[in-house]
């Protein structure tokens, strides 16, 4: 998780951020807007790759939302970025598990997984990166993100999306291998 | 072991969270396939790219929607509050002040829409420049904004179910306030239909809406807690 903090980079010194933290939480609404827009690149980001581009303006208004309403529940034994992020991935999380098929996905493992209809894919040999990430199956794309964009490890990230370690493992192999074809490498046996 | 088999190990080589017997034997096989090599570097050049990406921030306004959810929710309680302690369950404004907020904003509002309008040269503002700025990428106004119709449509209807609980002379002052504040949005948006990109005009529609929205959120939170 330390990673993860240090990927953050905040507009505003640590120091001040800190102050701005402090200020928030006693309910400076000024001082809250400039924590947002501190972080507003790192949260908006995240969600826009965990949900695919779906919602993510509003997924992301619902996470600082929430942020305003758990201020006082941070202590400061971590870095509040890290708090920041993790209540991020909590919220998108919980977005996801409104739409009941998303469990089954998850839980019933690859044969589940390869049951879903494929994602529109560009013909184009090399493609955005951003946009291969979008066109991954929910599932796949979740764990892909958690871990090789944010850093998770995988008995976190099973913990977060109530999935075992070997369906993490076996998601984050099935995303980099579709990834891999969709950025015009070879033919994967993990998208037909 | 299958080359299909190796191949399914690759990402956990690459991430080395193999066994030491497991490592040795994919490590064995990539020494002698030329396949899995060339599968084990893209899925190498995935990871890095993926470690390589830079955040952006979205491309329209979110804090506007933020405040409208926050602001009402803390920093109007804790202002209230002291004031309804002092008060009975019969809910009051002060009227001369509601009274005075509420004509200068139709007088404010009215006049900045024209000046803004009309580029009065005695204007004590800059005015915005009728040029575009090529630098500048503007989002016309939200003419028909579904979240901010259902959500006023939402309050007004909690308020009406609860109007009974305020004073009535209260609720007449309130109705020519948000009379005004109408005044003022529509002003603005027959403004911006022939000026679609003018900041100032969107800027000031944009502090109207939010404006009622703030009011009635106030007035319906006071109304229900007065109960």
């Amino acid at each position: 998780m330390e990673a993860l903090a240090l990927r953050c980079a905040p507009v505003l010194s640590p120091a001040k951020m800190t102050d701005d933290v402090a200020l928030a939480a006693s309910g400076d609404v000024s001082a809250f807007e400039r924590v947002y827009q501190a972080h507003l690149p790192r949260v908006h980001s995240l969600v826009r790759r965990m949900t695919g581009g779906r919602d993510a303006d509003e997924v992301t208004q619902d996470v600082f939302v929430r942020v305003w309403q758990k201020l006082g529940s941070f202590r400061g034994d971590a870095a509040f970025s890290t708090w920041l992020h993790r209540l991020a991935v909590n919220v998108v999380i919980e977005r996801f598990r409104a739409e009941t098929t998303r469990r089954r996905r998850l839980r019933e493992g690859d044969d589940i997984f390869n049951s879903i209809a494929a994602p529109v894919r560009s013909r184009a040999l090399s493609m955005d990166f951003e946009t291969a990430l979008a066109t991954l199956p929910e599932g796949a794309r979740e764990v892909f993100v958690l871990h090789d964009v944010e850093g998770y490890k995988h008995h976190e990230i099973a913990s977060l999306l109530e999935i075992s370690a070997g369906t993490s493992k076996a998601q984050l192999h099935r995303a980099r291998m579709m990834l891999r074809r969709q950025l015009g490498h070879g033919r994967s046996g993990y998208d037909d | 072991m299958t080359t299909d088999a190796f191949t399914d190990r690759l990402s956990e080589y690459l991430d080395d969270e193999l066994s030491a017997e497991e490592r040795r034997e994919v490590s064995n096989h990539l020494a002698v396939c030329e396949s899995c090599r060339g599968t084990l570097e893209e899925l190498r050049q995935v990871v890095s790219r993926a470690a390589a990406l830079t955040d952006s921030a979205p491309m329209r306004d979110l804090w506007s929607g933020v405040v409208a959810r926050i602001a009402p929710s803390r920093q109007w309680r804790e202002r209230v509050s002291p004031f309804r302690r002092a008060i009975s369950s019969r809910l009051s404004f002060t009227l001369p002040q509601l009274a005075a907020a509420g004509l200068t904003l139709m007088v404010l509002s009215g006049g900045l829409v024209w000046m803004a309008r009309s580029g009065n040269p005695n204007a004590d503002f800059q005015a915005v420049s009728a040029e575009p700025d090529p630098d500048l990428t503007t989002i016309p106004a939200n003419f028909a904004d579904r979240h901010f119709d259902e959500a006023i449509a939402d309050l007004q209807r909690a308020l009406d179910a609860e109007r009974t609980k305020l004073d009535p002379e209260t609720v007449r002052v309130l109705e020519q306030n948000l009379a005004a504040i109408d005044v003022a949005i529509e002003q603005s948006r027959r403004a911006l239909q022939a000026d679609p990109s003018n900041v100032y005009l969107n800027t000031h529609l944009a502090a109207e809406r939010q404006r009622k929205l703030v009011l009635l959120r106030r007035v319906t939170a006071l109304a229900m807690t007065g109960s």
